[in-house]
């Protein structure tokens, strides 16, 4: 069973700016303040109706230590409690937890959580890289880039059916990102493409540069408020059931062990719809926003996120059973790799899983009533961090 | 011909030359052609060698280093930074046949960035938003220019009751007409020639009032390079370089792992609960979540596992240097070691074409070993 909750937290109001790869006519805290006077106005709310601010982003982007104290003119988080969380990719997510928490705790009512990234203004593989261990790994180390899983894939499923399950995830992103006024990158690709996209340039192995995601610009904000407090703000309130957060020791040469330990997505999974009484994730869901690094990664996690077996996720990627019309929708907003601003990344994640539950997304809203969402976060090595949305306070 | 962004496909060639840095290119010798589709496209072959340049408009590419296929306005927008190259590419705008890292290892340092090339008519055309209308309060006179040569052209530039009007061709009853080459008038307004040297060497010829010739430049306030693009805007980007000394304690764990290089040898730590080889050694088996406090040795040789080749020039962080590629990453299981844990290393370059799953892999040592990183130079196929 679930810990219940102290008390009922629900999403009131969702902001994002654009995504893209420069943003040029903003610095860093006017870029936060498009994005929290959006959510603010989505909420209809004034900053004097938050009571918390939580900020995040990876710091080693920009090169900026403790930047909650320059960005404070544009989160407003001037003479208000203010907390600063940086995990790695997982940022983004990890807000929307403690958000989540502070206000089911008891102590705050109202808690605005913001995530950005302003990746134009450093170097992204030079800032990941340094995330491994100074002593050894980062010797090594190649940003987020490794073609491993490839070549897993190829091995299991042969190369051309492989192959082409990532390009097929690929350009189904990449239409669902044409759909989405805020996405970065909308290339107009179509399934006619497929053999000529393959020839697309080698990062590492069979990863090529088509398969990887953006290096966006961008932030979001999302206010979070009691039961009490969010049935007084909208009537459109987004509940968040339920969250978890998985970390494994920090360690690629296990993961690519000939023993290998389960992926910490599966185990995400399997511990969360546990204890909420989910026994079959692709019939309850309705949409899934997956933070999805690569094509390739995005098709071998939807295995371990759905606890499925064999080749039943790719097989549903041929019969179209993650797109729209299909069981459960992954990314309508196009995902990351279409829009990838590393901080707000994973609370985009929430924040576009949320505006479906209220029908709001515009032109690249799911035609149907979604009642039951979900939203990953990825990070570190691996890390996994699920968060379950809800229309109805019905579970 | 065709502009895009304001720039055309040939400026980006002819600008070569002057932007060429033969400091930074020693040593290196490629052919990189060019085939670039559209209008105003064409084919070019540029060639670095013996820290020279060539760069020659071609009918047929000869063999080369690398090929750069691209749409004439991904390829000038990428030179001008307004397209993204990562999006073109994908997008299929700009294809690349043949070894990519030279575009991102040997093009930026060879070449200072691309800027549009200022032409006669661009600064002609900007001439009514230069006029000071009360330098010329009660003036009327008709200044006729003919620019001989690549993008010249006749104009004539009308002021007459404060107000400052430009007509294709020359006037009969120009005040003036200066004639010159283009190229000397946008040397002249962009400052690279000067004016009495112009006219001492007889660049520019002079038809009528010379007097009105000389009243001329009061009227108009001074041509200022991309005055127009960024006018009631201050975005200005600031540029920083980090270079920060740091150093890192190693502790007990890895500062045994380290004085193990300096005698060509691996120790890992040992689980005591699930048998686990740690390597690198680490103080706890996060899986038992016990102490891992015995030695073993491993190694020295392995058998690969899992191979991540690697094409994509990133900078190391430890030098700032960007690697060159390809390489490859193994992660290997090392003789005695246990099943649940890699070693991870570089392949020496020469075995990458043949390295596969299940290879043998022995380790190369540096002659001289200090207990660092470098005490291990790479691994490779042990036959």
């Amino acid at each position: 069973m679930a810990k219940r909750k102290n008390r009922n937290v629900a999403i009131v109001g969702i902001g994002q700016t654009e995504y893209s790869s420069h943003k040029e006519h903003q610095n860093q805290p006017e870029m936060l303040n498009e994005a929290v006077r959006a959510a603010l106005a989505d909420a209809n709310m004034t900053l004097d109706d938050i009571d918390c601010i939580v900020h995040g982003n990876m710091e080693l982007f920009e090169m900026m230590h403790q930047p909650d104290m320059w960005h404070t003119l544009g989160s407003g988080a001037f003479g208000k409690p203010q907390f600063r969380i940086t995990t790695g990719g997982t940022t983004g997510s990890t807000i929307v937890c403690a958000a989540d928490n502070l206000v089911a705790s008891g102590m705050y009512d109202v808690v605005m959580a913001i995530g950005f990234q302003k990746l134009q203004e450093g170097n992204t593989t030079g800032g990941i890289t340094n995330m491994a261990d100074p002593l050894w790994f980062r010797h090594l180390q190649t940003g987020a880039l490794t073609g491993t899983t490839a070549e897993l894939m190829i091995h299991e499923f042969g190369e051309e059916r492989a192959k082409r399950a990532a390009m097929l995830y690929r350009i189904m992103m990449d239409k669902h990102a044409c759909l989405n006024p805020k996405a970065h990158r909308r290339l107009g690709l179509d399934y006619s493409q497929i053999e000529d996209l393959m020839n697309s340039p080698k990062l590492v192995g069979e990863l090529r540069l088509i398969h990887m995601c953006s290096q966006s610009d961008g932030a979001c904000a999302l206010i979070f408020a009691s039961e009490e407090k969010a049935k007084k703000y909208t009537d459109k309130p987004v509940w968040v059931r339920d969250h978890i957060t998985i970390h494994r020791e920090e360690s690629l040469p296990n993961i690519f062990a000939l023993n290998r330990p389960e992926m910490t997505h599966r185990y995400a999974a399997r511990k969360l719809f546990e204890r909420n009484g989910i026994t079959d994730p692709v019939e309850y869901f309705d949409v899934f926003e997956m933070y999805d690094p690569s094509a390739w990664w995005a098709v071998d996690w939807l295995r371990e996120f759905f606890l499925l077996k064999g080749d039943e996720h790719i097989r549903m990627l041929e019969n179209g059973e993650w797109d729209y019309g299909g069981k459960v929708v992954i990314n309508p907003s196009g995902g990351v790799i279409a829009s990838n601003p590393i901080g707000a990344t994973a609370i985009a994640r929430v924040a576009e899983a949320a505006l479906q539950v209220r029908g709001d997304a515009g032109p690249h809203q799911i035609p149907k009533e979604v009642k039951h969402a979900l939203a990953s976060g990825f990070g570190g090595t691996m890390w996994t961090v699920l968060i379950m949305l809800e229309k109805y306070l019905d579970w | 011909m065709a502009e895009y962004f304001g720039s055309r496909v040939e400026d980006i060639f002819n600008t070569m030359p002057e932007r060429f840095q033969p400091e930074n290119v020693a040593g290196v010798d490629v052919r990189i052609g060019y085939s670039v589709t559209g209008e105003g496209g064409g084919k070019w072959v540029v060639t670095i060698k013996d820290q020279k340049l060539n760069v020659e408009k071609v009918e047929e590419l000869p063999k080369c280093s690398v090929v750069l296929l691209a749409e004439a306005e991904a390829f000038v927008g990428g030179a001008l930074g307004v397209v993204n190259l990562q999006d073109a590419m994908a997008a299929g705008k700009l294809k690349v046949d043949g070894d990519i890292t030279i575009l991102g290892n040997v093009l930026p340092k060879a070449f200072t960035p691309f800027v549009p090339v200022i032409r006669a008519k661009d600064i002609i055309d900007s001439m009514p938003a230069r006029f000071l209308p009360e330098k010329a309060e009660g003036v009327s006179m008709k200044i006729g220019y003919d620019l001989t040569g690549q993008d010249g052209g006749k104009w004539t530039v009308v002021v007459d009751n404060g107000s400052c009007t430009i007509k294709d061709g020359l006037d009969s009853d120009c005040t003036v007409v200066m004639s010159m080459e283009a190229d000397v008038f946008v040397g002249l307004n962009t400052g690279k020639i000067s004016a009495s040297s112009a006219f001492s060497a007889g660049q520019v010829k002079i038809d009528g009032d010379i007097g009105a010739a000389g009243a001329t430049a009061q009227f108009f306030k001074k041509f200022e390079i991309a005055s127009d693009d960024k006018k009631g805007e201050e975005l200005i980007s600031i540029s920083v370089v980090n270079s920060i000394n740091q150093r890192f304690a190693t502790g007990p764990y890895m500062g045994k792992w380290f004085a193990g290089l300096k005698e060509k040898k691996f120790y890992a730590s040992k689980c005591p609960v699930c048998g686990r080889t740690l390597i690198p050694p680490r103080e706890v088996c996060a899986n038992c979540r016990v102490r891992a406090t015995e030695f073993v040795e491993v190694g020295p040789k392995g058998t690969v596992n899992v191979i991540d080749l690697v094409y994509y020039a990133s900078p190391d962080p430890l030098t700032g240097k960007v690697r060159s590629t390809p390489y490859a990453v193994l992660y290997m299981s090392m003789d005695n070691g246990t099943p649940d844990e890699m070693f991870s290393h570089e392949l020496n370059p020469k075995d990458i074409d043949r390295v596969k799953s299940g290879s043998r892999v022995r380790p190369v040592w540096n002659e001289i070993r200090t207990g660092g990183i470098d005490d291990l130079l790479y691994f490779e196929i042990d036959d």
